[in-house]
């Protein structure tokens, strides 16, 4: 009987280069990934309390948003935006000049979005987008009467 | 791992396979890990609006996550939260105010922030029912809202 000799059996040894090749094709694979990935963003708004105050308040000029039921955005009751319109650029450069204004008064610029109850929501993101960029953080959110 | 040097026979530096393999290891692990790590944990029936301009989610707040679904063709709006399905925000008011309590229990000694609502919506819902969760919320005692977005389509 043949004596059992490990040594003797053929050995596949390590192969460096499909390993190289297998790291590049994942890694490729998570790169492309990286680039295509969604991150989720936030628009942070405090509910409007009834809470006392120490001493008299002054009440400040609201700026009033309205979003009709096609997607139409006026403010105060001038038509800025059409309902096909995504990019809201006259409202952007009225809201800028506004927060300036109200920057050099030293005042808070308070921006009451009033929405359709039918209109899309995503309209009402697009008004919150552009006073972001506006750097308008008092904005209260409410709907119409339906 | 890597093991240094080259042929100093010839002054010639030998093309070195150890520490290739080392940096194309630590890229592909720097790579997984921002991938998933940015995964979105959204409700796949929700169509997230884009904000570019929004800020980054803080995850370090502690907050509940109101999801609100929309069907086209019944055309009404579901609310969902901790997985469970609710026709009128209404039926959530007992359960957001077990959250904000339990939350101020926990958080009542560090600065994490207050209790919040996230409202992750759907673009197409109507305004309305965004309204009646916020509605709810407030009635809930819990005055910051966030609404959600995404950074690109």
């Amino acid at each position: 009987m043949k004596r059992f000799i490990p040594e003797e059996l053929p050995m596949g040894g390590f192969q460096i280069a499909p390993m190289i090749d297998v790291v590049f094709v994942i890694m490729l694979f998570f790169m492309v990934m990286a680039g295509a990935v969604k991150v989720e963003n936030e628009y942070a708004t405090t509910l409007p309390g009834n809470a006392e105050a120490p001493s008299a308040t002054e009440f400040f000029d609201e700026i009033i948003i309205n979003i009709s039921e096609a997607g139409e955005v006026s403010l105060n009751d001038e038509p800025l935006a059409a309902p096909e319109n995504r990019d809201l650029q006259r409202l952007r450069g009225t809201l800028l000049r506004l927060k300036q204004n109200a920057d050099n008064a030293k005042t808070p610029a308070l921006v009451t979005i009033v929405s359709d109850p039918n209109a899309r929501y995503s309209r009402t993101v697009d008004v919150l987008d552009v006073l972001a960029q506006a750097k308008i953080e008092t904005v209260t959110f409410t709907v119409g009467e339906e | 791992m890597a093991g240094g040097g080259g042929n100093m026979e010839s002054g010639e530096p030998d093309f070195q396979i150890a520490p290739m393999i080392d940096v194309l290891l630590v890229m592909l692990i720097f790579f997984m890990t921002i991938t998933s790590a940015q995964v979105l944990r959204v409700d796949k029936n929700i169509k997230l609006p884009t904000g570019p301009n929004a800020q980054r989610k803080d995850n370090g707040r502690p907050e509940a996550i109101v999801n609100v679904r929309w069907d086209p063709v019944t055309r009404r709006a579901l609310f969902i939260y901790l997985e469970k399905p609710y026709e009128d925000p209404e039926g959530l008011l007992a359960e957001l105010q077990a959250a904000r309590k339990a939350s101020e229990e926990n958080h009542s000694r560090d600065s994490t922030g207050s209790f919040r609502v996230l409202i992750r919506a759907d673009r197409d819902v109507p305004a309305i029912h965004v309204s009646k969760a916020m509605n709810t919320a407030g009635q809930a005692g819990i005055s910051d809202i966030a609404f959600s977005t995404v950074n690109k389509d």
